[in-house]
């Protein structure tokens, strides 16, 4: 069996050093010397599997092993801190308060600093009459202490020593055990170690993804939008989705795909999500703002690549406006069925200097959902590509709400267990115009732009002409707003509006848990006089329960 | 997202502000301070050019009357720019506006009458204010 390294084994005879008071430095022995069945115990600790615990659930099962294997009170283990030079209690048995207190030793002195600094196995017959720096030693009673460095590689990792409340000779048999027990938790440590570190550059790089991220999504009235993210196991990637409000009840719709992963690739996602939604909010439409998105990612001091996809979605249309710089087509969603939608890609994201990005324009009815996603989600080993996209259409056709359609996505394609690559989706659906409107809102003048264009939607699903429409827009929007201001701020609050249509004849009706509110200033109760004026007849019933507004207008016979 | 946006350029002391977008209770309010603010005191006018707006309601309006106001305290006039067939002329004549405002077809039109204005006040200096 090998034993601890070959600094430890080739340590310096023990007469070199100066003898401190009660300290006997012992000199490696054969591994042979440990009893078998000691040993059995430890034998465990090799399990690989150990060094996924991590390394807290590592030394708590190291420590329980070795007190068994030794019959001893006490056992704890230092690690070495590099940048303090220092020795830290990580983790003990039986004198948990070295590591509660926080215990730190410097190198070279006492006992465990000794064992550190001159690689050496050291013994204490009597622990009150020797050299040692810790006091919690001598408070707990411990009469007796065997401690020998762990090393891997020629590093020194730390201390691991086992103490005795009554006075104990540790022989040389003890200390093969222990010397093996070293020999088996030293990489462990090591790996554990390595491996918590990784942890937190893991959860770094999760906490940065997840803020870079939105929070929510846009709520826009008329359109459903829903959204998943889900991290790789092992890294972070580049995956990003976003969606915005544009003007004019537009809608913006990007998804991106960083190529690389960690925090860097989480960090660039950022910037190149906040660069796309910068350019497309000044209006360029999918194909500028890619290119411009391009040149900023050319302008970047160093390398970087991505692939991305930018849609803007008019709801009073259907139209859709998208372009793809290298990324997946498209996919659409209807209550019929799906389809791959086949876009010419252009170049990825910092592909090529000035490279040019194509616009398409989709159609998207009411009903139907774009859905944009990146490979994680259809990226499988050994399956071509439009394999796997032609699953996800048969697994998410079918689906009615967005939600439904991203949960079902997520679950139908994405393999359980580890995840390779991380998975970004996104849907949105043109709501259906329906013969009636019934609505809540939230009493927050910022919905009625979009009452707005879900009404005009509403008025030329029923055949109202231009003029029309613009007139009952604007009285419905009045008593809207009518509704949001004497709506009982500061609270949130809600109003509801209703349309229907009756063989021409529509009626509107906007009620709300306020009192009606007479006009103040003599420039205010404009709205009603636009009301009055627009509609055939408009009443208002005021209640201690709420006021309502009631509106008819006939556009047609 | 701001719905609505103003744009502003001097002509010769008169400041014109263009509006695009659709103004309504969400950002009425915050648009008309911008304006207030973008017209400074030695300022002869203010043309406010609606022609390119949406969208225009009550809370529009307001605005309107409320820059009205606190420009007719600075002895500083108003006009509208807004043609017969745009969007948000429709608030503008159901709330009778054009009565109490101002009101010409074309940016041009405005313009030309503040420079006739001023022109006729550099000839006969001793006027006094219009």
């Amino acid at each position: 069996m090998q034993v601890v390294t070959p600094d430890y084994r080739a340590g310096e005879p023990p007469h070199r050093f100066a003898p401190r008071t009660g300290q006997t430095v012992l000199a490696p022995v054969e591994p042979e010397l440990a009893p078998s069945h000691q040993v059995e115990i430890l034998y465990r600790l090799s399990d690989p599997a150990l060094s996924e615990l991590g390394l807290e659930e590592f030394l708590d099962e190291l420590l329980v092993r070795v007190r068994d294997a030794l019959d001893v009170d006490t056992v704890a283990i230092l690690l070495y801190d590099a940048d303090a030079h220092e020795l830290v209690a990580r983790a003990a048995k039986g004198i948990e308060e070295e590591v509660e207190a926080g215990v730190r030793l410097p190198l070279g002195q006492g006992f465990a600093g000794r064992i550190a600094a001159e690689r050496v196995a050291i013994f204490i017959p009597d622990v009150d009459h020797a050299d040692i720096l810790n006091p919690i030693l001598r408070e707990k009673g411990i009469q007796s202490l065997l401690g020998i460095p762990l090393i891997v590689e020629g590093n020194l990792i730390g201390v691991l020593h086992v103490g005795s409340l009554h006075p104990r000779t540790f022989d040389q048999r003890d200390l093969a055990v222990l010397q093996v027990a070293a020999a088996r938790a030293a990489p462990g440590i090591e790996r554990a170690r390595l491996y918590s570190a990784l942890e937190r550059e893991h959860r770094v790089a999760m906490v940065l993804q997840r803020s870079l991220l939105p929070k929510r999504l846009v709520d826009v009235v008329g359109v459903q939008t829903a959204a998943r993210y889900l991290p790789a196991s092992d890294e972070v990637g580049g995956d990003w989705y976003d969606i915005f409000e544009l003007a004019r009840g537009r809608l913006g719709v990007a998804i991106g795909d960083v190529v690389g992963h960690g925090v860097r690739a989480a960090a660039l996602m950022g910037q190149l999500r906040t660069a796309l939604h910068a350019y497309a909010i000044q209006d360029h439409g999918p194909a500028r703002t890619l290119e411009l998105v391009d040149r900023y990612v050319q302008s970047m001091p160093d390398y970087a690549m991505a692939t991305a996809a930018y849609a803007v979605l008019e709801p009073d249309t259907g139209e859709v406006k998208i372009a793809s710089a290298g990324h997946l087509p498209p996919v659409i969603i209807d209550p019929a069925g799906g389809r791959v939608v086949e876009i010419a890609p252009s170049a990825p994201l910092g592909a090529f200097s000035y490279g040019r990005v194509q616009e398409h324009v989709l159609s998207l009815r009411p009903g139907e959902t774009l859905v944009l996603y990146t490979d994680g989600l259809v990226e499988r080993p050994g399956v071509p590509l439009t394999d796997s996209m032609e699953e996800l259409v048969r697994v998410i056709s079918g689906t009615r709400f967005v939600d439904d359609l991203v949960r079902v996505a997520v679950e139908r394609m994405v393999p359980a267990g580890r995840l390779r690559d991380d998975v970004a989706i996104v849907a949105i659906q043109n709501t259906e115009i329906s013969d009636e409107l019934r609505l809540r809102l939230r009493a927050d003048p910022r919905v009625l732009a979009e009452i707005r264009h879900l009404l005009r939607r509403w008025l030329r699903h029923h055949g109202a002409n231009d003029s029309q429409t613009m007139e009952i827009t604007l009285s419905v929007s009045e008593a809207c707003t009518n509704a949001i201001e004497h709506a009982y701020s500061p609270a949130p609050a809600e109003f509801s509006l209703t349309a229907t249509a009756d063989d021409g004849l529509l009626t509107f009706v906007v009620r709300d848990a306020g009192r009606w509110r007479p006009p103040r200033g003599q420039d205010r109760g404009r709205g009603l006089t636009i009301i009055r004026a627009a509609m055939d007849d408009v009443e208002v019933n005021s209640s201690d329960t709420g006021t309502e507004i009631v509106m008819h207008r006939r556009i047609a016979r | 997202m701001n719905l609505a946006d103003v744009q502003f350029s001097d002509h010769d002391r008169v400041v014109v502000a263009r509006l695009t977008g659709e103004i309504d209770l969400s950002n009425a309010e915050s648009i008309e301070s911008a304006i207030a603010e973008s017209t400074p005191n030695h300022a002869l006018a203010l043309i406010l050019d609606v022609s390119a707006l949406d969208y225009l309601d009550s809370a529009g309006i307001h605005l309107i009357y409320k820059l009205r106001e606190k420009l007719r305290a600075r002895n500083q006039g108003l006009t509208l720019v807004i043609p017969a067939e745009s969007p948000s002329n429709d608030a503008l004549r159901l709330a009778g506006v054009s009565a109490v405002v101002d009101t010409v077809q074309t940016l041009e039109k405005a313009l030309a009458e503040f420079a006739e204005a001023n022109s006729g006040r550099a000839e006969v200096p001793n006027q006094g204010p219009v």
